[in-house]
Protein backbone atom coordinates (compact mmCIF):
# COMPACT_ATOMS: atom_id res chain seq x y z
CA UNK A 1 0.00 0.00 0.00
CA UNK A 2 1.38 3.35 -0.96
CA UNK A 3 1.80 5.99 1.73
CA UNK A 4 0.44 8.85 -0.34
CA UNK A 5 -2.75 7.63 -2.00
CA UNK A 6 -5.14 9.69 -4.05
CA UNK A 7 -6.71 12.85 -2.71
CA UNK A 8 -10.03 11.19 -2.03
CA UNK A 9 -8.36 8.88 0.46
CA UNK A 10 -6.21 11.48 2.17
CA UNK A 11 -7.66 12.98 5.35
CA UNK A 12 -4.62 14.94 6.52
CA UNK A 13 -1.79 16.30 4.42
CA UNK A 14 0.86 18.73 5.59
CA UNK A 15 3.50 20.16 3.31
CA UNK A 16 6.56 21.85 4.79
CA UNK A 17 4.49 22.72 7.84
CA UNK A 18 6.53 25.07 10.02
CA UNK A 19 5.73 27.05 13.15
CA UNK A 20 8.14 29.41 14.87
CA UNK A 21 7.73 31.65 17.89
CA UNK A 22 10.31 34.39 17.58
CA UNK A 23 13.55 32.44 17.34
CA UNK A 24 12.13 29.26 18.79
CA UNK A 25 11.25 26.70 16.15
CA UNK A 26 8.34 24.63 17.42
CA UNK A 27 7.85 22.67 14.20
CA UNK A 28 10.15 22.40 11.23
CA UNK A 29 9.03 21.42 7.70
CA UNK A 30 6.76 18.55 8.58
CA UNK A 31 5.42 16.51 5.66
CA UNK A 32 2.76 14.15 6.84
CA UNK A 33 -0.01 12.22 5.12
CA UNK A 34 -2.78 10.32 6.83
CA UNK A 35 -5.12 8.16 4.78
CA UNK A 36 -8.77 7.35 5.32
CA UNK A 37 -9.30 4.46 7.69
CA UNK A 38 -5.89 4.81 9.29
CA UNK A 39 -5.06 5.16 12.96
CA UNK A 40 -1.95 7.28 12.95
CA UNK A 41 0.05 7.27 16.18
CA UNK A 42 1.96 10.51 16.60
CA UNK A 43 4.77 9.91 19.02
CA UNK A 44 7.38 12.03 20.67
CA UNK A 45 8.55 13.30 24.00
CA UNK A 46 6.74 16.20 25.66
CA UNK A 47 7.58 19.48 23.96
CA UNK A 48 8.62 17.82 20.69
CA UNK A 49 5.88 19.52 18.64
CA UNK A 50 2.94 17.10 18.81
CA UNK A 51 0.49 19.61 20.25
CA UNK A 52 1.74 22.33 17.89
CA UNK A 53 1.06 20.06 14.90
CA UNK A 54 -2.40 19.19 16.15
CA UNK A 55 -3.37 22.80 16.89
CA UNK A 56 -2.16 23.81 13.42
CA UNK A 57 -4.44 21.11 11.97
CA UNK A 58 -7.34 22.48 14.03
CA UNK A 59 -6.79 26.04 12.77
CA UNK A 60 -5.97 27.36 16.26
CA UNK A 61 -2.48 28.34 15.10
CA UNK A 62 -1.42 30.00 11.89
CA UNK A 63 1.48 28.28 10.08
CA UNK A 64 4.68 30.31 9.73
CA UNK A 65 5.44 28.44 6.52
CA UNK A 66 4.01 25.52 4.59
CA UNK A 67 0.41 24.47 4.89
CA UNK A 68 -1.89 21.82 6.24
CA UNK A 69 -4.99 20.34 4.65
CA UNK A 70 -7.65 18.53 6.60
CA UNK A 71 -10.42 16.64 4.80
CA UNK A 72 -9.52 18.54 1.64
CA UNK A 73 -9.65 22.06 3.12
CA UNK A 74 -6.85 24.36 4.22
CA UNK A 75 -6.66 24.10 8.00
CA UNK A 76 -6.14 27.85 8.57
CA UNK A 77 -8.38 29.47 5.94
CA UNK A 78 -11.00 26.81 5.31
CA UNK A 79 -11.27 25.03 8.62
CA UNK A 80 -14.79 26.17 9.38
CA UNK A 81 -16.44 23.87 6.84
CA UNK A 82 -14.64 20.79 8.09
CA UNK A 83 -14.66 21.39 11.83
CA UNK A 84 -18.07 19.78 12.15
CA UNK A 85 -16.58 16.62 10.64
CA UNK A 86 -13.67 16.47 13.09
CA UNK A 87 -13.73 15.35 16.71
CA UNK A 88 -11.01 17.13 18.67
CA UNK A 89 -9.61 16.39 22.09
CA UNK A 90 -7.10 18.97 23.34
CA UNK A 91 -3.93 17.98 25.15
CA UNK A 92 -5.04 19.58 28.37
CA UNK A 93 -8.77 19.77 27.85
CA UNK A 94 -10.59 22.51 29.70
CA UNK A 95 -14.32 22.50 30.40
CA UNK A 96 -16.88 25.10 31.44
CA UNK A 97 -16.59 24.71 35.19
CA UNK A 98 -20.18 25.66 35.98
CA UNK A 99 -21.90 23.63 33.26
CA UNK A 100 -22.82 20.02 33.84
CA UNK A 101 -21.75 17.26 31.48
CA UNK A 102 -25.22 17.22 29.98
CA UNK A 103 -25.16 21.00 29.42
CA UNK A 104 -21.81 20.66 27.63
CA UNK A 105 -23.32 17.95 25.42
CA UNK A 106 -26.38 20.09 24.70
CA UNK A 107 -24.40 23.24 23.88
CA UNK A 108 -22.01 21.52 21.49
CA UNK A 109 -24.74 19.42 19.90
CA UNK A 110 -26.45 22.69 18.88
CA UNK A 111 -23.20 24.31 17.71
CA UNK A 112 -22.38 21.24 15.62
CA UNK A 113 -25.85 21.47 14.05
CA UNK A 114 -25.79 18.29 11.94
CA UNK A 115 -27.78 16.03 14.25
CA UNK A 116 -28.30 17.50 17.73
CA UNK A 117 -30.68 14.78 18.94
CA UNK A 118 -28.42 12.01 17.63
CA UNK A 119 -25.38 13.62 19.26
CA UNK A 120 -27.14 13.67 22.61
CA UNK A 121 -28.16 9.99 22.31
CA UNK A 122 -24.63 8.94 21.37
CA UNK A 123 -23.18 11.03 24.20
CA UNK A 124 -25.52 9.43 26.73
CA UNK A 125 -24.57 5.94 25.50
CA UNK A 126 -20.84 6.70 25.62
CA UNK A 127 -21.11 8.23 29.10
CA UNK A 128 -22.81 5.06 30.31
CA UNK A 129 -20.09 2.96 28.73
CA UNK A 130 -17.33 5.00 30.37
CA UNK A 131 -19.24 5.13 33.66
CA UNK A 132 -19.49 8.93 33.60
CA UNK A 133 -22.18 10.89 35.43
CA UNK A 134 -23.38 13.64 33.07
CA UNK A 135 -25.49 15.41 35.70
CA UNK A 136 -22.56 16.80 37.68
CA UNK A 137 -20.99 20.23 37.07
CA UNK A 138 -17.56 19.97 35.47
CA UNK A 139 -15.84 21.62 38.43
CA UNK A 140 -16.82 18.72 40.71
CA UNK A 141 -15.39 16.04 38.39
CA UNK A 142 -12.08 14.27 39.04
CA UNK A 143 -9.30 14.58 36.47
CA UNK A 144 -10.19 11.18 35.02
CA UNK A 145 -13.87 12.04 34.74
CA UNK A 146 -13.07 15.38 33.10
CA UNK A 147 -11.02 13.43 30.54
CA UNK A 148 -13.97 11.08 29.98
CA UNK A 149 -16.33 14.01 29.38
CA UNK A 150 -13.84 15.57 26.94
CA UNK A 151 -13.66 12.25 25.07
CA UNK A 152 -17.47 12.03 24.92
CA UNK A 153 -17.63 15.59 23.52
CA UNK A 154 -15.02 14.75 20.86
CA UNK A 155 -16.70 11.53 19.76
CA UNK A 156 -20.42 12.23 20.19
CA UNK A 157 -21.06 13.69 16.72
CA UNK A 158 -19.65 10.58 14.99
CA UNK A 159 -17.00 12.61 13.12
CA UNK A 160 -15.05 11.32 10.12
CA UNK A 161 -11.72 12.23 11.65
CA UNK A 162 -10.65 12.13 15.27
CA UNK A 163 -7.74 14.32 16.34
CA UNK A 164 -6.83 13.28 19.86
CA UNK A 165 -3.96 14.81 21.81
CA UNK A 166 -2.81 12.40 24.53
CA UNK A 167 -6.33 10.99 24.97
CA UNK A 168 -5.62 8.40 27.65
CA UNK A 169 -3.99 10.78 30.14
CA UNK A 170 -5.51 10.24 33.57
CA UNK A 171 -7.66 7.26 32.56
CA UNK A 172 -7.49 4.03 34.52
CA UNK A 173 -6.65 0.83 32.56
CA UNK A 174 -10.25 -0.37 32.30
CA UNK A 175 -11.42 2.93 30.83
CA UNK A 176 -8.40 2.96 28.51
CA UNK A 177 -9.50 -0.42 27.13
CA UNK A 178 -13.02 0.83 26.64
CA UNK A 179 -11.67 3.92 24.91
CA UNK A 180 -9.50 1.83 22.58
CA UNK A 181 -12.54 -0.27 21.74
CA UNK A 182 -14.40 2.94 20.85
CA UNK A 183 -11.53 4.02 18.60
CA UNK A 184 -11.59 0.64 16.85
CA UNK A 185 -15.34 0.90 16.30
CA UNK A 186 -14.76 4.37 14.84
CA UNK A 187 -12.24 3.02 12.28
CA UNK A 188 -14.38 -0.05 11.56
CA UNK A 189 -17.03 2.43 10.42
CA UNK A 190 -14.53 4.01 8.00
CA UNK A 191 -13.29 6.78 10.30
CA UNK A 192 -9.69 7.94 10.63
CA UNK A 193 -7.70 8.87 13.71
CA UNK A 194 -4.68 10.95 14.60
CA UNK A 195 -3.59 10.02 18.10
CA UNK A 196 -0.67 11.55 19.91
CA UNK A 197 1.25 10.13 22.83
CA UNK A 198 4.63 10.24 24.44
CA UNK A 199 4.60 6.48 25.10
CA UNK A 200 4.56 3.88 22.38
CA UNK A 201 2.84 1.31 24.57
CA UNK A 202 -0.25 3.51 24.51
CA UNK A 203 -0.61 3.70 20.74
CA UNK A 204 0.72 0.30 19.69
CA UNK A 205 -2.59 -1.34 20.55
CA UNK A 206 -4.59 0.77 18.12
CA UNK A 207 -2.23 2.45 15.62
CA UNK A 208 -1.60 1.17 12.12
CA UNK A 209 1.19 3.64 11.39
CA UNK A 210 3.45 5.61 13.63
CA UNK A 211 5.21 8.92 13.14
CA UNK A 212 7.95 10.06 15.45
CA UNK A 213 8.51 13.73 16.14
CA UNK A 214 11.55 14.98 17.95
CA UNK A 215 12.64 18.58 18.51
CA UNK A 216 10.09 19.83 15.96
CA UNK A 217 11.04 17.42 13.18
CA UNK A 218 9.18 14.39 11.92
CA UNK A 219 12.08 11.93 11.98
CA UNK A 220 10.39 8.69 11.05
CA UNK A 221 7.12 7.30 9.78
CA UNK A 222 6.74 3.52 9.97
CA UNK A 223 4.01 0.96 9.68
CA UNK A 224 3.55 -0.70 13.02
CA UNK A 225 4.17 -4.18 11.56
CA UNK A 226 7.48 -2.98 10.07
CA UNK A 227 8.45 -1.76 13.48
CA UNK A 228 7.41 -5.08 14.98
CA UNK A 229 9.66 -6.86 12.44
CA UNK A 230 12.52 -4.89 13.83
CA UNK A 231 11.54 -5.61 17.37
CA UNK A 232 14.56 -6.34 19.50
CA UNK A 233 15.08 -9.67 21.20
CA UNK A 234 17.28 -10.17 24.22
CA UNK A 235 19.36 -13.28 23.59
CA UNK A 236 21.51 -14.92 26.26
CA UNK A 237 23.37 -18.21 25.99
CA UNK A 238 25.59 -20.29 28.28
CA UNK A 239 28.10 -22.26 26.24
CA UNK A 240 30.26 -25.25 27.11
CA UNK A 241 33.39 -23.75 25.56
CA UNK A 242 35.06 -20.41 24.86
CA UNK A 243 33.39 -17.99 22.50
CA UNK A 244 35.09 -15.04 20.77
CA UNK A 245 33.69 -11.66 19.69
CA UNK A 246 35.12 -12.03 16.17
CA UNK A 247 32.69 -14.87 15.44
CA UNK A 248 29.80 -12.39 15.33
CA UNK A 249 31.47 -9.82 13.06
CA UNK A 250 29.40 -11.08 10.12
CA UNK A 251 26.17 -10.17 11.89
CA UNK A 252 26.09 -6.33 11.87
CA UNK A 253 22.53 -5.97 13.21
CA UNK A 254 23.46 -7.23 16.65
CA UNK A 255 23.64 -4.69 19.46
CA UNK A 256 25.08 -4.58 22.94
CA UNK A 257 27.12 -7.77 22.59
CA UNK A 258 28.61 -8.92 25.88
CA UNK A 259 30.92 -11.89 25.99
CA UNK A 260 32.73 -13.37 28.97
CA UNK A 261 34.26 -16.85 28.80
CA UNK A 262 31.31 -19.13 28.36
CA UNK A 263 28.44 -16.68 28.36
CA UNK A 264 27.06 -14.59 25.58
CA UNK A 265 24.32 -11.94 25.47
CA UNK A 266 23.09 -9.39 22.95
CA UNK A 267 20.07 -7.63 21.54
CA UNK A 268 19.02 -8.64 18.05
CA UNK A 269 16.21 -7.61 15.71
CA UNK A 270 13.91 -10.40 14.64
CA UNK A 271 15.51 -10.51 11.21
CA UNK A 272 18.95 -11.32 12.65
CA UNK A 273 17.85 -14.21 14.86
CA UNK A 274 18.41 -16.91 12.26
CA UNK A 275 22.06 -16.02 11.66
CA UNK A 276 22.68 -15.59 15.35
CA UNK A 277 21.29 -18.99 16.35
CA UNK A 278 23.25 -20.71 13.57
CA UNK A 279 26.46 -19.08 14.74
CA UNK A 280 25.81 -19.95 18.40
CA UNK A 281 24.98 -23.57 17.59
CA UNK A 282 28.57 -24.17 16.52
CA UNK A 283 29.20 -24.30 20.23
CA UNK A 284 27.73 -26.81 22.64
CA UNK A 285 24.88 -24.93 24.31
CA UNK A 286 24.23 -25.31 28.05
CA UNK A 287 21.39 -22.78 28.36
CA UNK A 288 19.61 -20.44 25.96
CA UNK A 289 16.96 -17.77 26.27
CA UNK A 290 15.39 -15.35 23.85
CA UNK A 291 12.82 -12.77 24.97
CA UNK A 292 11.17 -10.05 22.95
CA UNK A 293 11.87 -6.57 24.25
CA UNK A 294 9.13 -4.01 24.78
CA UNK A 295 8.40 -2.17 21.55
CA UNK A 296 9.40 0.94 23.44
CA UNK A 297 12.97 -0.25 23.66
CA UNK A 298 13.10 -1.13 19.98
CA UNK A 299 11.86 2.27 19.27
CA UNK A 300 14.45 4.04 21.34
CA UNK A 301 17.22 1.91 19.84
CA UNK A 302 16.26 3.03 16.35
CA UNK A 303 15.33 6.62 16.86
CA UNK A 304 17.20 7.84 19.90
CA UNK A 305 20.11 9.27 17.95
CA UNK A 306 18.41 10.53 14.82
CA UNK B 1 -30.48 28.84 26.38
CA UNK B 2 -27.59 26.70 25.20
CA UNK B 3 -28.45 26.80 21.50
CA UNK B 4 -26.14 29.67 20.54
CA UNK B 5 -22.97 31.29 21.83
CA UNK B 6 -24.91 34.50 22.60
CA UNK B 7 -27.65 32.88 24.68
CA UNK B 8 -25.13 30.59 26.43
CA UNK B 9 -23.14 33.69 27.41
CA UNK B 10 -26.28 35.24 28.91
CA UNK B 11 -27.03 31.91 30.63
CA UNK B 12 -23.56 32.09 32.22
CA UNK B 13 -24.30 35.65 33.38
CA UNK B 14 -27.80 34.97 34.68
CA UNK B 15 -26.93 35.18 38.37
CA UNK B 16 -24.59 38.13 37.92
CA UNK B 17 -27.22 40.06 35.93
CA UNK B 18 -29.85 39.37 38.58
CA UNK B 19 -27.44 40.65 41.24
CA UNK B 20 -26.71 43.77 39.17
CA UNK B 21 -30.41 44.47 38.65
CA UNK B 22 -31.19 44.09 42.36
CA UNK B 23 -28.31 46.39 43.30
CA UNK B 24 -29.42 49.06 40.82
CA UNK B 25 -32.99 48.92 42.15
CA UNK B 26 -31.67 49.29 45.70
CA UNK B 27 -29.39 52.18 44.72
CA UNK B 28 -32.15 54.17 43.02
CA UNK B 29 -34.48 53.33 45.91
CA UNK B 30 -31.95 54.84 48.27
CA UNK B 31 -31.66 58.01 46.15
CA UNK B 32 -35.44 58.30 46.11
CA UNK B 33 -35.62 57.81 49.87
CA UNK B 34 -33.13 60.60 50.51
CA UNK B 35 -34.73 62.98 47.99
CA UNK B 36 -37.42 64.48 50.31
CA UNK B 37 -34.77 65.54 52.81
CA UNK B 38 -32.47 67.01 50.15
CA UNK B 39 -34.90 69.09 48.10
CA UNK B 40 -35.46 71.71 50.76
CA UNK B 41 -31.80 72.05 51.73
CA UNK B 42 -30.41 75.17 50.05
CA UNK B 43 -27.08 74.34 51.69
CA UNK B 44 -26.59 71.52 49.19
CA UNK B 45 -26.70 74.00 46.31
CA UNK B 46 -24.46 76.40 48.21
CA UNK B 47 -22.01 73.53 48.65
CA UNK B 48 -22.06 72.83 44.93
CA UNK B 49 -21.64 76.50 44.07
CA UNK B 50 -18.70 76.91 46.42
CA UNK B 51 -16.75 74.16 44.65
CA UNK B 52 -14.01 75.36 42.31
CA UNK B 53 -15.40 75.49 38.80
CA UNK B 54 -13.12 72.76 37.47
CA UNK B 55 -14.12 70.50 40.32
CA UNK B 56 -17.80 71.12 39.79
CA UNK B 57 -17.39 70.42 36.11
CA UNK B 58 -16.05 66.97 37.01
CA UNK B 59 -18.72 65.92 39.46
CA UNK B 60 -21.81 67.71 38.34
CA UNK B 61 -23.31 68.36 34.98
CA UNK B 62 -24.27 71.68 33.44
CA UNK B 63 -26.63 73.69 35.55
CA UNK B 64 -26.49 71.29 38.47
CA UNK B 65 -29.32 72.23 40.73
CA UNK B 66 -30.02 69.90 43.61
CA UNK B 67 -33.38 71.45 44.34
CA UNK B 68 -35.11 69.85 41.34
CA UNK B 69 -35.51 66.10 40.72
CA UNK B 70 -33.75 66.39 37.34
CA UNK B 71 -30.76 68.21 38.82
CA UNK B 72 -30.61 65.83 41.74
CA UNK B 73 -30.56 62.72 39.52
CA UNK B 74 -27.94 64.35 37.30
CA UNK B 75 -25.58 64.98 40.18
CA UNK B 76 -26.21 61.77 42.09
CA UNK B 77 -26.60 59.19 39.34
CA UNK B 78 -25.86 60.40 35.82
CA UNK B 79 -22.64 62.28 36.43
CA UNK B 80 -20.66 59.50 38.06
CA UNK B 81 -22.33 56.52 39.74
CA UNK B 82 -24.45 55.35 36.79
CA UNK B 83 -21.68 55.45 34.19
CA UNK B 84 -19.23 53.81 36.58
CA UNK B 85 -21.53 50.88 37.36
CA UNK B 86 -22.57 50.23 33.77
CA UNK B 87 -18.98 50.51 32.59
CA UNK B 88 -17.88 47.93 35.14
CA UNK B 89 -20.46 45.54 33.72
CA UNK B 90 -19.67 46.12 30.03
CA UNK B 91 -15.89 46.22 30.43
CA UNK B 92 -15.90 42.99 32.47
CA UNK B 93 -18.28 41.36 30.01
CA UNK B 94 -16.35 42.59 26.94
CA UNK B 95 -13.00 41.50 28.38
CA UNK B 96 -14.26 38.02 29.12
CA UNK B 97 -15.75 37.61 25.63
CA UNK B 98 -12.56 36.25 24.05
CA UNK B 99 -9.77 36.88 26.56
CA UNK B 100 -11.69 35.44 29.51
CA UNK B 101 -12.49 32.25 27.65
CA UNK B 102 -8.90 32.02 26.44
CA UNK B 103 -7.65 32.60 29.97
CA UNK B 104 -9.72 29.65 31.19
CA UNK B 105 -8.43 27.58 28.25
CA UNK B 106 -11.92 26.84 26.91
CA UNK B 107 -11.43 28.60 23.57
CA UNK B 108 -9.98 25.45 21.93
CA UNK B 109 -13.06 23.54 23.05
CA UNK B 110 -15.40 26.18 21.61
CA UNK B 111 -13.55 26.80 18.32
CA UNK B 112 -13.30 23.05 17.63
CA UNK B 113 -16.98 23.36 16.66
CA UNK B 114 -18.07 24.73 13.29
CA UNK B 115 -18.43 28.30 14.59
CA UNK B 116 -16.14 30.95 13.13
CA UNK B 117 -14.11 33.29 15.28
CA UNK B 118 -16.03 36.29 13.96
CA UNK B 119 -19.32 34.71 14.91
CA UNK B 120 -18.11 33.83 18.41
CA UNK B 121 -17.02 37.42 18.97
CA UNK B 122 -20.15 39.04 17.54
CA UNK B 123 -22.46 36.74 19.49
CA UNK B 124 -20.58 37.47 22.72
CA UNK B 125 -20.91 41.21 22.00
CA UNK B 126 -24.62 40.76 21.37
CA UNK B 127 -24.91 39.15 24.80
CA UNK B 128 -23.09 42.16 26.28
CA UNK B 129 -25.48 44.54 24.47
CA UNK B 130 -28.47 42.61 25.82
CA UNK B 131 -27.04 42.75 29.35
CA UNK B 132 -26.33 46.50 29.14
CA UNK B 133 -29.79 47.23 27.70
CA UNK B 134 -31.33 45.21 30.52
CA UNK B 135 -29.41 47.11 33.21
CA UNK B 136 -30.18 50.51 31.64
CA UNK B 137 -33.86 49.54 31.40
CA UNK B 138 -33.86 48.51 35.07
CA UNK B 139 -32.42 51.92 35.94
CA UNK B 140 -35.04 53.72 33.84
CA UNK B 141 -37.90 51.77 35.41
CA UNK B 142 -36.45 52.28 38.89
CA UNK B 143 -36.11 56.04 38.40
CA UNK B 144 -39.69 56.42 37.24
CA UNK B 145 -41.40 53.88 39.49
CA UNK B 146 -39.38 54.34 42.68
CA UNK B 147 -39.06 58.12 42.25
CA UNK B 148 -42.78 58.97 41.97
CA UNK B 149 -43.85 57.96 45.51
CA UNK B 150 -41.05 60.10 46.94
CA UNK B 151 -42.11 63.10 44.88
CA UNK B 152 -39.03 62.71 42.66
CA UNK B 153 -41.01 63.24 39.48
CA UNK B 154 -39.05 62.77 36.28
CA UNK B 155 -40.13 63.10 32.64
CA UNK B 156 -40.43 59.50 31.41
CA UNK B 157 -39.32 60.18 27.84
CA UNK B 158 -36.22 62.07 28.98
CA UNK B 159 -35.33 59.32 31.47
CA UNK B 160 -35.50 56.75 28.67
CA UNK B 161 -33.32 59.00 26.47
CA UNK B 162 -30.75 59.49 29.24
CA UNK B 163 -30.60 55.76 29.94
CA UNK B 164 -30.23 55.04 26.21
CA UNK B 165 -27.23 57.37 26.10
CA UNK B 166 -25.84 55.79 29.27
CA UNK B 167 -26.20 52.37 27.69
CA UNK B 168 -24.40 53.53 24.53
CA UNK B 169 -21.59 55.03 26.62
CA UNK B 170 -21.06 51.73 28.42
CA UNK B 171 -21.14 49.81 25.13
CA UNK B 172 -18.35 51.97 23.68
CA UNK B 173 -16.01 50.94 26.50
CA UNK B 174 -17.31 47.36 26.51
CA UNK B 175 -16.52 47.10 22.80
CA UNK B 176 -13.06 48.54 23.47
CA UNK B 177 -12.50 45.87 26.14
CA UNK B 178 -13.72 43.14 23.77
CA UNK B 179 -11.45 44.40 20.97
CA UNK B 180 -8.40 44.48 23.23
CA UNK B 181 -9.21 40.99 24.52
CA UNK B 182 -9.73 39.68 20.99
CA UNK B 183 -6.47 41.21 19.78
CA UNK B 184 -4.25 40.26 22.74
CA UNK B 185 -5.93 37.44 24.64
CA UNK B 186 -4.99 39.11 27.92
CA UNK B 187 -7.80 39.73 30.39
CA UNK B 188 -5.73 42.22 32.38
CA UNK B 189 -5.09 44.46 29.37
CA UNK B 190 -8.68 44.10 28.22
CA UNK B 191 -9.99 45.35 31.56
CA UNK B 192 -7.25 47.77 32.59
CA UNK B 193 -6.78 49.78 29.41
CA UNK B 194 -10.50 50.64 28.97
CA UNK B 195 -10.61 51.67 32.65
CA UNK B 196 -7.70 54.07 32.16
CA UNK B 197 -9.17 55.38 28.89
CA UNK B 198 -12.53 55.88 30.60
CA UNK B 199 -11.00 57.95 33.40
CA UNK B 200 -9.09 60.05 30.88
CA UNK B 201 -12.22 60.54 28.75
CA UNK B 202 -14.21 61.48 31.86
CA UNK B 203 -11.68 64.08 32.95
CA UNK B 204 -11.38 65.40 29.39
CA UNK B 205 -15.14 65.92 29.17
CA UNK B 206 -15.32 67.55 32.60
CA UNK B 207 -12.38 69.89 32.23
CA UNK B 208 -13.03 70.49 28.53
CA UNK B 209 -15.92 72.71 29.57
CA UNK B 210 -13.74 75.07 31.58
CA UNK B 211 -10.17 74.73 30.29
CA UNK B 212 -9.75 76.64 27.03
CA UNK B 213 -7.14 74.52 25.32
CA UNK B 214 -9.13 71.33 26.01
CA UNK B 215 -12.31 72.68 24.43
CA UNK B 216 -11.55 71.61 20.82
CA UNK B 217 -10.81 68.00 21.82
CA UNK B 218 -13.62 67.67 24.36
CA UNK B 219 -15.99 66.32 21.72
CA UNK B 220 -13.71 63.32 21.27
CA UNK B 221 -14.70 62.04 24.68
CA UNK B 222 -17.47 59.41 24.67
CA UNK B 223 -18.64 61.12 27.88
CA UNK B 224 -19.33 64.23 25.83
CA UNK B 225 -21.48 62.18 23.44
CA UNK B 226 -23.24 60.80 26.49
CA UNK B 227 -23.96 63.95 28.49
CA UNK B 228 -22.80 66.99 26.52
CA UNK B 229 -26.31 67.68 25.26
CA UNK B 230 -27.89 67.06 28.68
CA UNK B 231 -30.22 64.18 27.75
CA UNK B 232 -32.33 64.34 30.92
CA UNK B 233 -33.44 67.85 29.84
CA UNK B 234 -33.13 67.70 26.06
CA UNK B 235 -33.81 64.05 25.24
CA UNK B 236 -32.12 61.93 22.63
CA UNK B 237 -29.41 63.34 20.40
CA UNK B 238 -29.32 61.30 17.20
CA UNK B 239 -25.91 62.67 16.34
CA UNK B 240 -24.38 61.62 19.65
CA UNK B 241 -26.10 58.23 19.52
CA UNK B 242 -24.88 57.77 15.96
CA UNK B 243 -21.29 58.56 16.93
CA UNK B 244 -21.44 56.07 19.80
CA UNK B 245 -22.94 53.36 17.61
CA UNK B 246 -20.35 53.99 14.91
CA UNK B 247 -17.58 53.72 17.49
CA UNK B 248 -18.97 50.36 18.67
CA UNK B 249 -19.22 49.16 15.07
CA UNK B 250 -15.65 50.19 14.21
CA UNK B 251 -14.28 48.55 17.37
CA UNK B 252 -16.23 45.35 16.59
CA UNK B 253 -14.87 45.14 13.06
CA UNK B 254 -11.32 45.79 14.32
CA UNK B 255 -11.79 43.10 16.98
CA UNK B 256 -12.94 40.52 14.44
CA UNK B 257 -10.04 41.30 12.10
CA UNK B 258 -7.47 41.08 14.89
CA UNK B 259 -8.97 37.89 16.31
CA UNK B 260 -9.00 36.15 12.92
CA UNK B 261 -5.34 36.85 12.29
CA UNK B 262 -3.75 35.58 15.45
CA UNK B 263 -2.95 32.30 17.19
CA UNK B 264 -5.22 31.12 19.96
CA UNK B 265 -3.38 30.35 23.20
CA UNK B 266 -3.76 26.77 24.39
Amino acid sequence: MSASGTDAEVVVRTVGLTKTYGRTIALREVDLTINAGEVFGYLGPNGAGKTTTIRLLMGMLRPTAGHAEVLGHDAWTGGLEVRGRIGYLAGEPALYERLTGRQHVEYFSWLRRRDPAGDRDRAAAMAKRLDLDLSRPARTLSKGNKQKLSIVLALMSAPELLILDEPTTGLDPFVQQEFHAMVREHTAGGGSVLLSSHVLAEVQRVATRIGVVRAGRLIAVERLDTLRGRSLHHVTAQLADQVGAEEFAGLPDLRDIEISDHSFSCSAPQSALDGLVKQLSRHPIVDFSCTEAELEETFLAYYADR
Amino acid sequence: MLRTVATKTLFDQRRALLGWAMSLLALVGMYAAIWPSIKNQPSMNDFLNQMPEAFRALFAMSGADMSTPVGYVQVELLSFMGPMLLLIYTVTSGASAVAGEEDRHTLDLLLANPVGRGRVLVEKLLAMVAGAVLLAAVLAVALVVEGAPAGMDLPVGKVVAAMAHLCLLSLVFGALAAALGAATGHVGAARGIPAVVAVAAYVLNGLGGVVDWLKPVRQLSPFYQYAGHDPLRNGLSWTSAGIALATVAVLTVAAVIAFRRRDVAA
